[in-house]
């Protein structure tokens, strides 16, 4: 049973930012509701006027540019799981997305919902990140870019302004000779653990010359790691000799929180031994291998 | 065994099933009553707090509501409940003892007006110190959570009830066998170990729900999503000074109860509710609401085991405190009968037993599958392991040496034991590969589990065949998922030898249906299913005392077949034989069972009906560096006797032992300072399709049972054993010994690098 | 497409079960609700509430969604399946049949969700592996089942027919 509100659906942006400004303070924008509904039924939040954003054009469109996918802020996860834009030019994120909740909230759940809701335990956000994720923010006819890691401030808190309105997520594609695993660990509803690690190898497939590690869930926000620049111009094999140390040195530079979903040395010695783990799957299939290892609780992407 | 029946033994389709596919089952939310309005509550946000105002008066004059209500407005009827002590307010009166205690409710036109007006409503609280541990409740001079002594509920059992004045203890509860503790100068190796028990939620997929209607003669029907419609009732009758014979309870049917939903809840309120309106009145509750109004008992559970260098186990002590939580609900009958067994089915000589029942200022502890003897099997099932390493013998051997012979005394007084065990064990252990070497990252524990039934106790029935040959079967057995209508509708066509599909079981409704004490205590099958075999072989004699007269016999060798009586000199239908009876087409046959075995010597004051006994076997892997436990394969056997309905025990085993895995595995209520956080399904975490390990469920069936056929009860007993047998795997497989439940990988996590640390195997670090 | 008179409250066309229905609805409305309280389809529960445990699975232009914080309003102009569209008259979807020959109902709270839950997989993916199953339904819960006999049925109902 929800609080009664009144309900706009805008056809294009700028109908949507005069609502938001003519309602100020007391509306709240609405795409899936999947985070929404639910803060309206526990009365966090009491918005009078709820604004539908599903109808705007385009909003929904996953598409190249320039090198870059933009994937609209209302694309569901379902939608995103099917892509054949994403399948193609990155198809870690259909991969991911397929194992976000469960199949109910991923019909309606919308990408920009969930990166604008920023629940620290968010599969999307800490791949995103890997991805040089940016979030278009729109304002009156004006958008601006703002890199992810900028615009997750914290537990469910962005830098997203009153009257702006997320209309995308734009991801960098890995390029070609990436070879990459997203790892998740949990046995609660939400994860407790996100590693998203991506090596990019030179022509000879033996230096590393990109590295892209980002660990969500376990702190307030998901993170890149500062050791990927001793990823950064090694070889691989010595990479995976090193493994070990790299995976602590990753689990120190972390700041993990107590939460409900572990305490802060679990989620450091976790960060560990999945970076580990991650290292080695990643290892495995540049080497051609498949990477077929089952962990309890742990879904490999 | 030589199937004679035709019907029990066999697995007929539910008689409920088509309704519960197609949408068509109705539970009390399903239900609607004309003019019918809609309460919600509003609950204390503190765990222990003085109400010192409530201010109605705007969420009054709010648009739709119908009344707003306090303890103020119930001076008219009695104000409190429960059926050990009644200590439970209606709504609470001046102080609030747990967090989540309904303090004031709304009833509007519907519930989202009911909704907005507890946002209205202004509660003035003052803060006061809470006791919500175990320990913080027995500490010296600790907060009373009652601070004067209530009156005792309407349990016979429990009229004895032992508080300890001036302290949170509300019941205690000694057994002791023997010496006592003095048998442990006859051990050789005495192991010792204290254990504790989490608190865990139901969560039955049904929140408990009640719609309430007075009549205007003064009677108050109450459709109830309740275990036992008669305890309800007489708790009703109680507190509104009705006759008992105006107290209507209707029950349809249950979205789980698991014990969530014995004795009244939240049926006072809705009754109070609507007598202040003069509206029919729904009361239904969300799901965190359900986790505020009652849990399982949590507890501490100290045992010692004194072997015989033989193995002979020859004297066990144990001391329990059990956390009530801020009323006392069931508590003290739970102590007790997760006390009497602690020993499990093994035979001792020398036993020395202590429980406390205490009060702390949490949602309520309430009976739930196993009703104590899950919290203590946890402890005795683990330190046996231990002490079978101490002796150096095998765990299964150990528990084979030691258990209990068929018909052997249990206590002066109490039925013998009615199992062999022994085959049980033996089941487990070959279905789990016990004597086969286990693969090296894997490990193997086993656990066994004893538990009386609720003593003395009370089942009636009453069958009635009609004139076209169908039969309508009234008890007021609850079903919950268990089967248990389909159960009784077996018996009753099988004693009348009609197809299954002709025989009605009604719905529980106190006004149609007669008395029966409870559904729980896996008692049902046994005693509700005896008295409808009573009843239905009552109408059986009266038709073959019908036919003797017609065929000219005296009613020897007439037997019932097809609908029919039948000797060697004919066939009469049952349609015909009504006819004889009653001159013309119309009447009935109407048989009555009573099932009440009564008081008796017995320790618990009755002797129980049949002895529930059940293995459990797991073989487990771990994640070493996760601590993440994978259970690859359970095994449980249970005795049940006889199955009357053989998919339906499979049905309800494999559910005991996901349920079991749950509070072995993932699910703990977490508190602080007396807030429940996490209170809903996102942070509680309850098992999934993906947890189900390769599960084998087997049943021991010897027609041993007092019950019709030859049954025993099931569904409680495959729960108990769970957690000890994976901890004991974990044990085996690790050499770490874990104290506390549930083995989340967190805890193995700390365990295992404690142990790492110190290089043998140690105690966790708790 | 809707025709929001105010916007607070809007005329809602769908198709449920077969057969199309148009109510008056406020916008706060939840799909949950209106099925129940509105056209009467109880089949579909609340439980959790928070889109967690599945009881209230409904489908939408046939993928289910958690009708508890669903808004009414979105199924205008879509087509909403619930279990009581399941059968055909007498005769039941093989879904059916198959939960209740391989005892895969006890209390029955959660069978309406998991029917409709299965069904959605079964027209995407006539013949999935258990493994699939358990994954597919991962966020359908049960108290008393245990799942196994859940699983059992939606495969047993999934193998390919012959001929088919």
């Amino acid at each position: 049973m929800l609080r009664p509100f009144a309900l706009h659906r805008p056809s294009t942006l700028h109908d949507a930012g005069h609502l938001l400004d003519e309602y100020k303070g007391e509306s709240a924008l609405y795409a899936g509701g999947t985070e929404l509904l639910l803060l309206l039924k526990e009365g966090f939040l009491r918005p009078a006027h709820l604004i539908d954003v599903k109808r705007v054009p385009r909003l929904n469109d996953i598409v190249v540019e320039d090198g870059s996918v933009l994937v609209g802020a209302t694309a569901t996860h379902r939608t995103i799981e099917r892509s054949p834009v994403l399948g193609i030019s990155c198809p870690i994120v259909p991969a991911v997305a397929q194992h976000v909740a469960n199949v109910r909230v991923r019909n309606v759940g919308t990408v920009g919902g969930n990166l604008a809701f920023a629940d620290p335990h968010s599969d999307l956000a800490t791949l995103f990140l890997a991805l040089d994720g940016r979030i278009m923010l729109w304002r009156r006819g004006v958008e601006r870019e703002v890199p992810l890691a900028d615009f997750v401030r914290g537990p469910y808190e962005t830098a997203r302004q009153e009257d702006e309105i997320v209309t995308a997520v734009r991801l960098f594609p890995w390029p070609a000779r990436t070879t990459a695993t997203y790892v998740k660990y949990g046995f609660h509803e939400r994860p407790t653990l996100g590693i998203a690690l991506a090596l990019t190898l030179d022509a000879d497939a033996r230096t590393v010359v990109e590295a892209r590690l980002a660990v969500g869930c376990v702190g307030p926000r998901p993170e890149r790691l500062s050791i990927e620049s001793e990823l950064r111009g090694r070889t691989l094999v010595e990479v995976l000799a090193d493994a070990d140390r790299l995976a602590s040195a990753a689990a120190e530079s972390i700041e993990p929180v107590d939460d409900l979903h572990g305490s802060a040395d679990y989620k450091r010695d976790m960060t560990r031994v999945f970076v580990r783990r991650a290292l080695a799957i990643v290892g495995a299939r540049a080497a051609g291998r498949d990477a077929d290892v089952r962990y309890p609780h742990t879904v490999v992407v | 065994m030589t199937p004679r029946e035709r019907i029990v033994g066999t697995s007929v389709r539910r008689v409920d099933a088509l309704e519960k596919v197609t949408g068509r089952a109705r539970y009390v939310t399903d239900l609607d009553r004309p003019g019918m309005l809609h309460a919600k509550i509003l609950r204390s946000p503190y765990a222990h707090a003085r109400v010192v105002r409530i201010e109605t008066a705007t969420a009054r004059a709010l648009a739709g509501v119908r009344a707003v209500v306090t303890s103020a407005d119930l001076g008219w009827c009695e104000p409190y409940f429960g059926p050990a002590y009644r200590d439970r307010p209606v709504l609470a009166i001046d102080v609030a003892r747990h967090e989540g205690e309904p303090v004031a409710a709304v009833v509007a036109d519907d519930e989202s007006v009911a909704r907005q007006a507890l946002d209205l409503i202004e509660v003035e609280y003052e803060e006061l110190a809470a006791v919500t541990t175990l320990e913080e409740a027995l500490a010296p001079g600790a907060p009373l959570v009652h601070a004067s002594k209530p009156l005792a509920g309407h349990f016979a059992d429990l009229s004895s009830l032992r508080p300890k004045p001036g302290t949170n203890i509300c019941h205690q509860f000694d057994f002791e066998r023997g010496r006592g503790a003095a048998g442990f100068v006859d051990a050789d190796v005495v192991v010792e170990d204290t254990y504790t028990f989490p608190r865990v939620q139901h969560y039955a997929m049904e929140p408990h729900a009640a719609i309430a209607c007075w009549d205007d003669q003064d009677g108050l029907t109450v459709w109830a999503s309740t275990q036992n419609p008669y305890s309800v009732r007489v708790e009703l009758a109680r507190i509104f000074r009705v006759d008992l014979s105006r107290i209507r309870i209707i029950v349809p049917l249950l979205g789980g109860g698991f014990g969530s939903k014995t004795y009244a809840k939240i049926e006072p309120l809705a009754g109070a509710l609507a007598r202040i309106t003069g509206r029919p009145v729904r009361l239904a509750l969300s799901a965190d609401e359900a986790f505020r109004t009652v849990r399982r008992c949590d507890a501490r559970v100290r045992v010692r085991l004194g072997f015989r260098r033989d193995g002979a186990l020859v004297a066990a002590q144990c001391e329990a405190q059990w956390d009530v939580g801020a009323y006392a609900d069931i508590g003290p009958r739970i102590i007790q009968k997760g006390t009497y067994t602690a020993t499990g089915p093994y035979r001792v000589p020398h036993v020395l037993l202590h429980s406390d029942a205490v009060y702390t200022n949490t949602t309520p502890g309430g009976a739930f599958r196993g009703f104590g003897v899950p919290q203590i099997a946890w402890a005795v099932e683990s330190l046996i392991d231990d002490a079978a390493l101490r002796l150096g013998r095998d765990p299964v051997e150990l528990r084979r040496q030691n258990l209990f012979a068929h018909g052997e005394e249990f206590a002066r007084g109490e039925t013998p034991i009615d199992g062999k065990f022994e085959e049980s064990l033996a089941r487990a252990a070959e279905a789990i590969r016990w004597s086969e070497a286990v693969l090296a990252d894997r490990g193997r524990g086993i656990a066994m589990m004893m538990k009386a039934s609720v003593a003395p106790t009370v089942s009636e029935a009453i069958v009635r065949l009609h004139a076209d040959s169908s039969v309508t079967v009234l008890a007021s057995t609850v079903e919950m998922g268990q089967g248990a209508r389909t159960v009784l509708a077996q018996i009753a066509a099988e004693v009348l030898t009609v197809p299954v599909e002709r025989v009605l079981v009604a719905m529980p409704d106190t006004a149609i249906t007669p008395y029966d004490q409870t559904t729980s205590s896996s008692r049902s099958t046994t005693m509700m299913g005896r008295a409808v075999e009573e009843a239905a072989e009552d109408v059986r004699g009266q038709l073959i005392q019908i036919a003797a007269g017609r065929l000219h016999g005296e009613g020897v060798g007439l037997r019932l077949e097809d609908g029919a009586v039948v000797s060697g000199r004919g066939r009469v239908t049952f349609g015909e034989l009504l006819e004889t009876r009653f001159g013309m087409g119309g009447g009935e046959l109407i048989g009555r069972g009573v099932v009440a075995p009564g008081r008796s010597q017995a320790p618990l004051g009755g002797s129980t009906p049949f002895w529930e006994m059940a293995v459990g076997a797991a073989e487990i892997a771990v994640d070493q560096e996760t601590g993440a436990i994978s259970v690859l394969e359970y095994v449980s056997v249970a005795d049940v006797g006889r199955r009357i309905n053989p998919l339906l025990c499979e049905g309800q085993d494999e559910g005991a032992v996901m349920q079991g895995l749950g509070h072995s595995l993932y699910e703990e209520m977490l508190y602080e300072h007396g807030q429940l956080l996490n209170g809903n399904l996102v942070d509680y975490r309850v098992p999934r399709t993906g947890d189900v390990p390769h599960l084998q469920c087997r049943f021991v069936e010897n027609a041993d049972g007092a019950g019709p056929f030859g049954a025993k009860g099931v569904g409680e007993g495959s729960l108990v054993p769970v957690s000890p047998a994976v901890g004991n795997a974990l044990a085996r497989l690790t050499g770490v010994r874990l104290r506390e439940l549930p083995l989340t990988p967190e805890r193995v996590w700390r365990a295992l690098r404690a142990r790492a640390r110190t290089d043998q195997p140690t105690k966790d670090v708790t | 497409m809707s025709d929001i008179r105010t916007p607070s409250s809007s005329s809602v066309s769908f198709r449920v079960n077969g057969q199309m229905v148009t109510l008056d609805l406020p916008v706060h409305a939840l799909l949950l609700d209106v099925l129940r309280d509105r056209l009467g389809l109880k089949g579909a529960k609340r439980s959790c509430d928070i889109q967690v445990c599945g009881a209230c699975t409904v489908l939408v232009d046939g993928a289910p969604v958690s009708a508890c914080t669903y808004l009414a309003v979105e199924v205008d102009g879509r087509v909403v399946s619930t279990v009581e569209g399941l059968a055909e008259g007498d005769a039941l979807h093989p879904l059916q049949e198959s939960f209740i020959e391989c005892g895969a109902v006890q209390c029955g709270f959660c069978t309406s969700g998991m029917l409709m839950a299965a069904k959605a997989l079964l027209d995407e993916e006539p013949a999935p592996t258990a493994e699939r199953v358990v994954a597919y339904l991962r966020g359908n819960l049960c108290r008393c089942t245990g799942y196994r006999k859940v699983i059992d049925a939606v495969v047993a109902c999934g193998r390919p027919r012959a001929g088919t």
